[in-house]
């Protein structure tokens, strides 16, 4: 899939991850899962609008679709850590808040126009107390970054508690850890 | 004491050994698992609510399938009643000349095989059989066509090469366009002999114990433009005559071989001195106990020339 210079566009690895999350979730299921992992390439580029396409074919299938899309995101780090890089890449749980916000975090599956693409950067981050805040103007689903950033915390099993609350304003996540 | 050894100890009693920081640990890993259950609990309800949500959607989608089913029953129905009405009903001075048994039975309410019999502008009889590729209501619309064009041609043509090029003619187009084509086997009754067109059909004459087989090289209906044509049998008081479909010669048995049109053509030679109907029930005795299942339609027609 060809993609322009100026057009925001995704990382085929994401939307593979996402994708077969979706499968081992049983959110699409026969023929529908098998067409839609058959036609990720994950060494490619992909339009932003075909994440939202994926993101649009989870919220169109549920009519409360929170609790699903966090657990997505949860998934897709577990898939992550577990079958991917994931295990080199970190050693501890709160190190993976650091590697998110990084330049191999988000910021290395998403490109194009700031103002399109955002940013995800860790505004605050306190171990000894188990606290982190980051804020996060990316276009993908918070509920989504919520799940991944506890997916990805939990993984190397040295966190026993984590959760991730976006009340109030929405681009801030507030990551609490022990 | 760590709160791992006494979690792999199974002895609760220990947990008043755990130094503070493991206490702190183990009140982290309990709230940690509440949480788990929290998330879980709410996916699994959403889930829930969309397997309902699915469920009431097939519930209804079933419903319109059995509405859609009913209305496509009603309309088999109708079709197979049409149909019927389409195959030829007693022609009695016909019968005056012939003894006449027929055995018709399609696959599925309506289906592709179709006879008729008919009065030439000369005064003679016909017999035709046709057997249109396919089954359903659209091979039985197709045979509803092919009779309506039967009925014109009959009114400008006698002779059976004649009748049946001018068929093929007016129908070619038709049929190519939606790819369906039809044998044909058109048999004309003078006072001592029969002459017929053969496209695909099949057709016996059993005459002083031998077995004139139909020579069916000539084309289908429906197939290409080409002259047909036309043979002249004798056919006088005594011969027998049967015309029939594929659907009964090209049915197997278990182990795969074919009725077959010699096995089919030996019945009705070693019968040929009894009545047609009989005739007729030996070679359906003989199939039914030699083919597996049913695979096409099948029509069987028997005829013999009354003296």
């Amino acid at each position: 899939m060809e993609v322009g210079g100026d057009e925001p566009v995704v990382h085929g690895a994401l939307m593979a991850g996402f994708a077969q999350a979706c499968v081992n979730l049983n959110i699409v299921a026969g023929r529908r899962a098998t067409a839609l992992l058959a036609d990720l390439d994950v060494a490619r580029w992909y339009p932003l609008a075909k994440w939202f396409e994926l993101e649009r074919m989870v919220g169109d299938s549920y009519s409360n679709v929170a609790p699903i899309r966090l657990k997505l995101g949860v998934e897709m780090m577990t898939l992550w850590y577990h079958r991917g890089p994931g295990r080199a890449l970190i050693r501890r749980g709160a190190d993976f808040l650091h590697f998110q916000t990084g330049s191999n975090g988000i910021a290395s599956v998403i490109r194009g126009p700031r103002e399109v693409v955002g940013s995800f950067d860790l505004a605050e981050f306190d171990e000894a107390r188990g606290r982190a805040v980051i804020h996060s103007t990316t276009p993908f689903d918070r509920k989504i970054e919520c799940g991944v950033l506890i997916g990805g915390v939990l993984a190397p099993g040295d966190i026993d508690y984590v959760d991730v609350t976006n009340d109030g304003d929405p681009n801030r996540l507030v990551v609490e850890f022990h | 004491m760590t709160l791992d050894e006494i979690l792999q100890s199974d002895d609760p009693e220990r947990l008043a050994e755990l130094p503070r920081d493991e206490l702190t640990r183990l009140f982290w890993k309990y709230k940690g698992l509440l949480k788990r259950v929290e998330r879980d609990t709410a996916f699994w309800q959403a889930t829930n609510d969309n397997l309902r949500t699915a469920y009431e959607r097939l519930d209804e989608q079933e419903r319109e399938l059995a509405r859609a089913y009913q209305t496509i029953r009603q309309d088999l129905e109708i079709a197979q009643q049409v149909q019927h009405a389409l195959l030829p009903k007693q022609f009695p001075e016909m019968l005056a000349q012939l003894d006449l048994a027929v055995f018709h039975r399609q696959m599925t309410e309506v289906g592709g095989d179709y006879y008729d019999f008919f009065r030439l502008r000369d005064g003679s009889y016909a017999i035709g059989l046709f057997d249109i590729s396919g089954h359903g209501v659209s091979a039985a619309l197709i045979m509803a066509y092919l009779k309506a064009q039967l009925v014109q041609t009959m009114e400008q043509a006698s002779r059976p090469k004649d009748i049946v090029e001018f068929v093929n003619s007016a129908t070619l187009t038709f049929l190519r366009e939606v790819r369906r084509y039809a044998t044909v086997n058109f048999v004309v009754f003078g006072p001592r002999s029969i002459r017929y067109v053969c496209g695909g059909g099949y057709g016996a004459l059993v005459r002083g114990g031998e077995v004139h087989t139909f020579n069916k090289g000539d084309p289908f209906i429906g197939l290409r433009r080409r002259a047909y044509s036309e043979y002249e049998l004798p056919f006088e008081p005594g011969d027998v005559l049967a015309l029939y479909t594929d659907g009964l010669v090209e049915a197997q048995d278990s182990g795969g071989a074919d009725f077959s049109s010699r096995r089919l053509h030996e019945i009705v030679r070693a019968c040929a001195t009894a009545p047609v109907d009989e005739i007729l029930q030996r070679c359906l005795d003989d199939y039914n106990q030699f083919r597996r299942v049913d695979a096409d339609d099948i029509t069987l027609i028997v005829l013999r020339r009354r003296g």
